[in-house]
This record gives structure tokens, sequence and C-alpha cells, in this order.
């Protein structure tokens, strides 16, 4: 009998039978403690180049990640992962058997690794520890999603209408040579379970729209990638967003308006002078869309606990806040009295959500509280590590992989400045509109992050555009030195956080106000 | 796993059920079968750890199918695909929605089709990796955790900085990394080439990071192979060797040098800047570095770089493409000379018919046929894997770099006589955009100050960036060594076989100052 296409009604249909199955099977198996994650995704996107669509998809997609942590004399942490598809549906149990059995044997395997390396090297292992996680209530709770236009009920051919739509727009404009735009929308079901009795049920709409444009004019080439987006449907492309309305803190024009914008300023950069680079600090302002990449690099990664504890040194680096666990910045002055910085989950956008993939409630995490350094994003391993409550920001793409502790909304604070008189009160600096493309140092200590657009600052004035600029910067001098902030905050959707191994590509969501400070401007290489 | 076999059978049932549709044009099925196993490891001397952090897998199994349907307005291609179902209703599944998604594409000439070239390699998977126990990853894992721990244990050094044995803890050992085991079935079959070809293939890589934080110290250690056999853990002590090594390191003022790229850099350089701009899609774009410049000097005569998928025992080697093409060697600087680029099947194609390609290759496409050929139409994941979800993208394989006149390690060092080797680099990125050239990147462990043409003291860990242009690297090496080793970047799915390589007057800008103790 031929399988039903995957839905999201199907978690609805499966979460108690699948809960009590974990449940089941882990006690049988003599688990000290097992979660499930289980998510069914049904999206649609359409991809343009050009202006001529070159692939279309409505698609289903299911898939499972099983973790548990058994051990005799210690215990140790063993997963399972696996993507699934529609005939699953009817043997899932023996998938969950199976995959649970997996994850039981290599968490077996590795308590058992520990074991002998504790006996092997008595002197140099006693760090090795009986994995736990630190507690937390176990939630039962549904989110629904949230959306005016259920991205289900768009037909396929309207997604590649606009796709078509707006990279015809793009090719219309003089000196854009090259576009490739994306539409995507999507709604999807997670659910996490554990043995400790959890039960969480969360569905999430996701719109998005690319555009990566190549403008030239002679020898000058110019390409600019941007990105808008919502936990909303797909009235995000169709009309924009406004949310909160009134006073947004996550606002887009329509997607044509949006990739247009960004098309031409790509063509105004074909004319501009490429950007100088000075020997010491100047005066620096940077944009909302700038500082959410700053925010993002400095203040985000180095504040992921699992980085900070050294976890990421063999790819993605340390963090300069932990040495170890009784030498930190924490309450520390590592910031200019003007800034505070932290992580929400209960902001809109990208980086929105009630539970995390360990069921932990997401709440605000403070990093920086008047530039002293407060803490972490963690899970309920690192918060066993470092002591504290679970703050609910550990998360993975897919619940095939392992989760990882991950940015929600990470941002800077707004302050009560007017932007426009932060760059008055500049004699001599320059704006920095747009950020682009970054590089941070190994522990998050120094950085450099290219712009769309610089302009000079002279008197106040914004004067000459310049292009190929950005700003480097050792990432606490940078901080300390920040001496005005202002009222005009955004969150910005960052579609592309990279981390893990294997790679895990997120969606997060980071923001601030207008920020001025001192840094070096970067040219191209001479 | 699911049996090469089984997947050939569905391949040509999907064929079948393609064929009986009355409107195709031409169609292929893609059928993948993956799983790949990680042990990743997290040991800290000084924090609570596990040691193997995650003992893991990720598997997947589907179809994936891309047919040309015949339209009003023309063909409409369309792909589709289904996951962990091979049975026919799998199959009809990925066709309803191959045909619903399918658009018209005025660039589109047809699937791919046989270039004439041969296939050269066959059987060269591993059966025991195949095979590999859950017991076995993890205990992979253990093993280069304890030959590093053995390195650390035994090092006088180490015990003369501690002033113990005991305290040897104290000094925040690290060592980070992953044991990384790939296995990939495939099987495709399509209306232009109807016998069904499967492909096989396994590799086992491990990389290690590890530190003595106290010292700030970083070393690095890895291996390649495709056979279990090749993998003795020795990733683990290489990388706690060279963290020794590297303690006592000193800060480099801002300048120019001569620098001496090690490995690692030269697989990250080539990896994020370099073979980016050698893919025919980014000539298409516009975006290249090397942009209307085949046929001429784009690099130092002593560079040749090539690309080869078929070299038997190198371990990003593949018989076949992801489109069903031989594998094989791809020539793309010879002697500093652009002569080739990366391609599928769709992209040489399009070029071909694309009335802009001179000017954006710098020669007429149909002059150069060798320079184009279908060798690297791939569907690889960010995990590892040929994915059977989305059409062939364009990736590299075994990445060779030679010289015309290769050195060995010393005549190159004697070659620099005052620099700095760099032997690690991070977050390595086009600043200014692919085009423009521009990187930067931060010099992370590995790195010695090069003192009268020979190896003097280390260089702190994370002391300097580096901010140069790769058009300008490229044309200001000095000396390529004859040694190579296989390398691997995080993320990225090519294999470079890497040499050193000296370069003339890199900018080097001094950044943070280390991190002390809490003040």
């Amino acid at each position: 009998m031929a399988a039903a296409p995957l839905t999201i009604e199907l978690i609805g249909e499966l979460k108690r039978e699948v809960a009590d199955d974990l449940t089941h099977r882990a006690r049988r198996l003599g688990c000290r403690y097992a979660d499930l994650r289980l998510e069914v995704v049904e999206s649609q996107f359409a991809w343009a180049e050009n202006g001529s669509c070159k692939q279309s998809g409505r698609d289903d997609a299911l898939a499972l990640g099983i973790r548990v942590i058994a051990g005799d004399s210690i215990a140790a942490p063993g997963y399972y992962g696996q993507s699934l598809g529609a005939a699953d549906r009817a043997r899932l149990g023996r998938v969950i058997r199976d995959g649970l059995a997996r994850a039981h044997a290599r968490a077996l395997a590795n308590a058992r690794g520990k074991s002998a390396s504790l006996a092997a090297f008595p002197d140099l292992t006693a760090a090795l520890w009986d994995t736990r996680l630190a507690p937390v209530p176990a939630g039962r709770d549904t989110v629904p999603a949230v959306y005016d236009v259920d991205p289900r009920s768009v037909p396929l051919a309207d997604i590649v209408a606009l796709a078509n739509e707006v990279g015809s727009a793009l090719r219309a404009m003089t000196s854009v040579t090259y576009s490739s735009v994306g539409a995507l929308t999507q709604i999807s079901r997670e659910l996490f379970v554990s043995t400790e009795g959890a039960v969480i049920d969360q569905t999430f709409a996701l719109t998005q729209g690319t555009c990566y444009v190549v403008a030239q004019e002679g020898p000058v080439s110019q390409e600019l990638f941007d990105c808008m987006g919502h936990q909303r449907g797909w009235e995000v492309l169709t009309r924009g967003v406004e949310d909160p309305p009134g006073s947004p803190l996550l606002s887009f024009p329509d997607f044509r308006t949006f990739a247009t914008d960004l098309a031409k300023d790509a063509v105004a950069l074909t004319r501009a002078t490429p950007a100088p680079t000075t020997d010491d600090g100047v005066a620096v302002v940077l944009d909302p869309h700038f500082t959410a990449l700053l925010a993002h690099e400095i203040i985000g990664h180095p504040t992921e606990l699992d980085r900070a504890l050294k976890m990421e040194t063999g790819y993605a680096g340390r963090s300069w806040l932990l040495r170890s666990l009784d030498d930190t910045q924490i309450g520390k002055q590592v910031a200019s009295p003007l800034l505070t910085a932290f992580s929400d989950p209960s902001l809109p956008g990208f980086g929105h959500y009630r539970y995390d993939h360990e069921g932990v409630p997401g709440r605000r995490v403070v990093h920086i509280d008047r530039g002293v350094f407060r803490g972490f994003m963690n899970s309920r391993q690192t918060a066993a590590i470092q002591g504290g409550e679970p703050n609910g920001h550990c998360k993975a793409t897919d619940p095939s992989l392992v989760p990882l502790i991950r940015m929600s909304n990470t941002v800077f604070a707004p302050g009560d400045r007017d932007p426009r008189d932060i760059i008055q009160e500049v004699d001599h600096g320059y704006y920095l509109v747009g950020h682009k493309t970054p590089s941070i140092a190994e522990s998050r200590e120094n950085f450099r992050i290219s712009a769309m657009k610089v302009y000079e600052i002279w008197r106040g004035e914004l004067g000459q555009l310049f292009r190929d600029g950005g700003i480097m910067a050792d990432s606490r001098a940078f901080l300390m030195q920040v001496d005005a902030v202002g009222s005009d905050f955004r969150l910005i959707p960052i579609p592309n956080c990279g981390k893990g191994q294997p790679m895990q590509t997120k969606r997060v969501g980071n923001g601030g106000p207008t920020l001025r400070s001192r840094a070096i401007l970067t040219g191209g290489a001479a | 796993m699911i049996p090469t076999r089984t997947l050939g059978e569905a391949a040509a049932e999907a064929l079948q059920i393609l064929r009986g549709q009355e409107d195709l044009l031409e169609g292929e099925a893609f059928v993948a079968a993956n799983t790949s196993l990680v042990a990743r490891v997290h040991f800290t001397s000084h924090i609570p750890c596990n040691g193997v952090e995650e003992p893991k897998s990720l598997e997947s199994i589907g179809i994936g199918i891309q047919a040309a349907f015949r339209g009003a307005d023309g063909p409409r291609i369309g792909f589709g695909s289904e996951g962990n179902d091979l049975t026919p209703e799998g199959i009809h599944r990925a066709l309803l929605k191959a045909r619903q998604s399918a658009v018209v594409d005025p660039e589109f000439v047809s699937l791919p089709r046989a270039t004439g070239e041969r296939r050269r390699l066959r059987r060269y998977h591993d059966p025991a990796l195949l095979r590999l126990s859950d017991d076995a990853l993890v205990e992979a894992g253990w093993k280069v955790i304890t030959r590093g721990l053995d390195v650390f244990a035994r090092s006088p050094e180490l015990t003369r900085l501690a002033g113990s044995r005991e305290a040897i803890p104290r000094l925040g050992l690290i060592l980070s990394g992953d044991v990384t085991i790939l296995q990939e079935r495939i099987a495709i079959a399509s209306s232009s080439m109807p016998d069904v070809q499967t492909d096989e293939s396994t590799l086992i890589l491990s990389g290690l990071t590890a530190m003595v934080e106290a010292a700030d110290a970083k070393g690095s250690g890895w291996s390649t192979g495709t056979r279990l056999d090749d993998f003795t853990g020795d990733a683990g002590a290489e990388a706690a060797d060279n963290a020794i090594r590297a303690m006592g390191g000193v800060g480099v003022p801002g300048g120019r040098y001569a620098v001496v790229f090690g490995r690692q850099p030269v697989a990250d350089l080539l990896n994020n800047l370099v073979l980016p701009c050698l893919s025919l899609g980014s000539f298409y774009s516009e975006t290249s570095a090397f942009q209307g410049r085949l046929g001429k000097r784009v690099a130092s005569p002593l560079l040749t770089l090539y690309d080869h998928g078929a070299l038997r025992g190198a371990t990003a080697s593949k018989g076949i493409t992801c489109e069903g093409l031989p594998t094989g060697k791809t020539r793309l600087i010879q002697r500093g000379k652009l002569v080739g680029l990366l391609a599928n099947f769709y992209e040489q194609q399009r070029i071909l018919k694309d009335p802009q390609a001179a000017a954006k290759l710098g020669k007429d496409p149909r002059t150069a046929p060798k320079a184009l050929v279908p060798r690297n139409g791939f569907r690889f994941g960010e995990g590892g894997g040929r994915r059977f979800e989305g059409p062939p993208g364009i990736s590299p394989t075994n990445i060779l770099v030679e010289s015309s006149q290769p050195v060995s390690q010393d005549e190159l060092l004697a070659r620099v006589g005052d620099g700095l080797y760099v032997g690690r680099i991070w977050y390595t990125y086009p600043i200014n955009g692919l085009r423009a050239g521009d990187f930067t990147c931060t010099v992370v462990g590995d790195s010695f100050l090069i003192q009268d043409g020979r190896l003097g003291s280390p260089i702190r860990a994370n002391a300097i960036r580096i901010n140069d242009n790769i058009q300008r690297v490229l044309r200001a090496i000095l000396g390529i060594t004859a040694d190579r080793r296989e390398t691997t970047v995080w993320a990225a799915d090519e294999v470079i076989h890497a040499p050193e390589i000296a370069v003339t007057d890199v900018r080097v800008d001094a950044i943070a100052e280390p991190q002390g103790p809490a003040s």
C-alpha cells in the first residue's frame, strides 16, 4: 500500500506513542537518560538565475535523532541520526528501536573507553567525568506556528513567478550582470521527548528570500548578498515584514523592493572609489545591519559555553571570555558602560523559539550589562559543568544531527542616542552601512569585517562613498571604546551560521542599533 | 548498509518507470545510500569532559529523479526526491515531485551524455570500513585520545613547565577534533546512459588540535586514508607533539614578510579562495578572480595545479561522478597558466551556448574543449556523502599541487632566509568578494620564525592576521616543496595534496595580546 505524503500532522498523531515507546525501550536497555527528536518539514522553494527559474520544488522531509547517556561505573553519551521518508511512517517503531539500540551501544562503548583511559592515565584524566545534565522540569507543551498565509497553501507556480519577477527586475537594471534569487516558504513541526517525561511539540512557519547580485561597470565588479526572512508565512515576501507593527524590531519591504534596493547599491558601488586603509584607529559609525554581524561574531560566538569550555578548539576555536572554570571575565569590565548585549529567543525573527532541542525553555541571557560581562548561552551538560541553570540555547539544524549551543537572537541593546546625532558629532571618520564578510580570530579576540558601503564623514556630514571597505580591531578594545549607542534597534536574519562537525548551517537572529567606536579602516590589499 | 546491487536495481526500475511516461523527453535516476560515522573528540585536563564527546552517525538513503518533460513552451525540467523508499511507490513519489516542480530553463541542453572518456577506477573501497561496528567507531575516537595523552604524559617539557608529572593537568591540556568515516554507495541510470552504473567509496579521516593552554601553544595533527588499516590514531600524537613544540611562542610585529605556507594553510587558501575561482560556474556568473584569463598567466610559473578524481589510493577519489560520467585528471593551472576549469555537464553545455562566453572565459569555449570537460559534477553534502536530495553542483576531488622546480623544505627555508613559517590559518575569507581576491585570515598555530634559513622560535598562537590578495600571492611564489601530504579543511569535501609554498612580501598585522589571568 502506497505511503501517504508526509505532513506535519504526523507529529501530533504520533507524539504520545513515540514518547511512551522511547521511555519503555530506554528503561529496558538500562539507559540513564535518553531523548529523541523527530521533525517533519513541508517546504516549497524556487531559485532563479538572471530572471529565469532554474529549480523549484515542493517537498517533505522526516528525520530523527536519539541521544543516550549510559554506563555502569561511569556514564558516557552516544548518538544516532537518520533521514527518513514517508514510508517510515508505518515502521517508525522499529526505526526508533534500532536507533535507540545503536545509540545505547555507542554510549556503553564510550563509557568503557572512558574507564580504560582513567585507568591508563590516572594523572592526566581526572577531568573525565560521569556525564550528567543539569536538571530541568520535564516540560509538556504544544506551540503552534504563526502565519497569515500558510506556506502549504501557496501554489508552487506563484513562488516560481515571484522568483522570476524579482530576477527579471534585477536583470533589467543597467550594469547588473548576474543575479541569483531564492524564495523559500515552509512549515516544520518538531517533537522532543525524553525519559524524564518531556513532550514538547513545536511548529514553525518560515519564509525567506535571498538575493545575490553582481554589478559591473568597466573593470570594476561588485557582488552583494543579503537575506530577508521571518518565522511567518508567505506574506513575508509579498508584503514585507513589520514586527511588531508600528515600532518594528524586524522590518523589511516586499521581496522585490528588497532585492532591487540591494542591486542599486551594487551598481552605485561600481562607481565608487576603493576604501583607504588607515594606519591607526579612526572614528567609525556602524549602522544596525553591520552591528548585527558584529554582535554575531564578537558577542554571540564567544558566549557559547561549549566553545568557551574548549569543545570547539579543533574547529571554530575558543573564547577569550573563559580561560578555565576559575579564570573567566565574569564580573569584569569588557566593554563601555554604554553597552549591553544579550541573547533572547523571545524576540521575533529567525532566532525565535520557546523551547530548545533539549526541551529547555529558552530565556534571555544577558552577556554584557553596562559593560560588565555576565554570562554564557548554555546547554544542560555545559550548565552542569559550569554551574547555573540551563537557559535553553541548545539546538540542531536537523534532528539527525547532534544539538550544539547556538545563538537565538544575539544583539546589542539599544541606547538613547539619535543616530543622526551620532554621525553629526564626528569631525572625521567613516560610516559603515551593511555587513558583508567576517573573519574573526580563534578566540574571537580580533576581527575584520567588510561592509557593503563605506561613507566618509567630514564635519558631521556624509561624504564620499567607498567600496571594498571594512574595519579591523581587537574585540575588547573596540567594545571598550564604544562612545555612542543609538536608539534605532533592528533585528537582522542571518541565514548561514556554521558550526559543528559535521557542519550545521543554521539560521539565527542578530541585531543592534547604530554604534560608534574606533577601529582601523581596511580597504583592499595593496 | 544497503547493498549496491539493491541501489542498482532501484535505478533500473526507476528508468523503466520514467520511460513509461508519455510526456518524458529524457530522465535520470540517482540512488544513494550514505552513512557518516563520527567520533567527535573533546578532552580537557582541567575542565570536566567526556573524551569521546559524540560517537554518532548520520544515515540517508533515497532516490533523486531529474526529468525533462514535453511542454507547450518548450522542455520543462524538474527534480524530485524521496527518502528511505526505493520501492516503485517511492520512485513514483519522486517522479511526481519532479513533474510538479518542472520549469522552463532556456539554458538547459540535455541531461548528461557520455563524454567518450573511460572509467578508470573500480573496486577501490575497503569492505572493512563498510562493516565498521559501533564499538570500533568509539575505539577509534579513544585511540587518537590515547595517542595524544601518551605524548603529554611522557613529555619532559610539560613536566618541567608544570613542576611535576602530577601537576601537568593544570597546564590546561586540550585534545579536540574527530575521526570521521564515510561510507558511500550510488547507482545512476538515465535515458542517454541506460546501463546502470554503480560506485562505492569509503574513507577515514582524522583531524586533531592539541593545546597546552598555559603556554598558549597549539599544534595540529591529521590523517587521511581509504582503508581501515590506514588508521593508527597518529593524528593525536602528532597534534600533541606539535603543541609541545609550539611552547614558548613569540609575537611578531606587523609588516611584510617572506612566508612559507605549510600544508594546512595551502589547503585552506586553495579551498576558500582559489578553487571557487576555478569553477566554471564562477566564470559564468563573472565572479572569478581569474575572470577572462583562460589560457593566460594567473600565477607564478612555478605553480601547477590539477584535480584528479580517479587517482587510485587517493582519499577523495571516486569511480564516476554523480552525473554518471568518468572521473579523471583535469589540469587547472599549468606552470602558472590557467588551462582548465572544474565543470559539470550543465555548466559545460550552457557556456558553449552563452553569447558572452568568450568574454567571460577569455577565449571561445569551442576552441578549448579540453579545458571544460565535466569530471566534477557531484552531489556532496555538508556532512559528507553523495546526497540524493538535489541535482549536482561542481566540486573538486583530489587537488594536486606541483612545481616545475620542486625543492626540499631545507632549500625552501634557505631561499626565504628570514621570514615566517605559517603552519595553520583560520577563518580565511575573500573579504571583498571572490573576484577582488582580497583575503584575510589569522595564524592560529604550528607556526615559527624563519631565521637564517632555518626554523626558529615558535610564533605565539593567534598573534597575527594576514591581509593580502590571492592574485598577488599566486604570482609571488618563491618556491614549492616536492613533498606533498593529503590535507583536509574543516567542512570541505576535497583533499588537497599539499606541499609547502614560500611567498614573498606577505602582509601581516599583529593582533590581540593573549588574555592573561583574570585581573
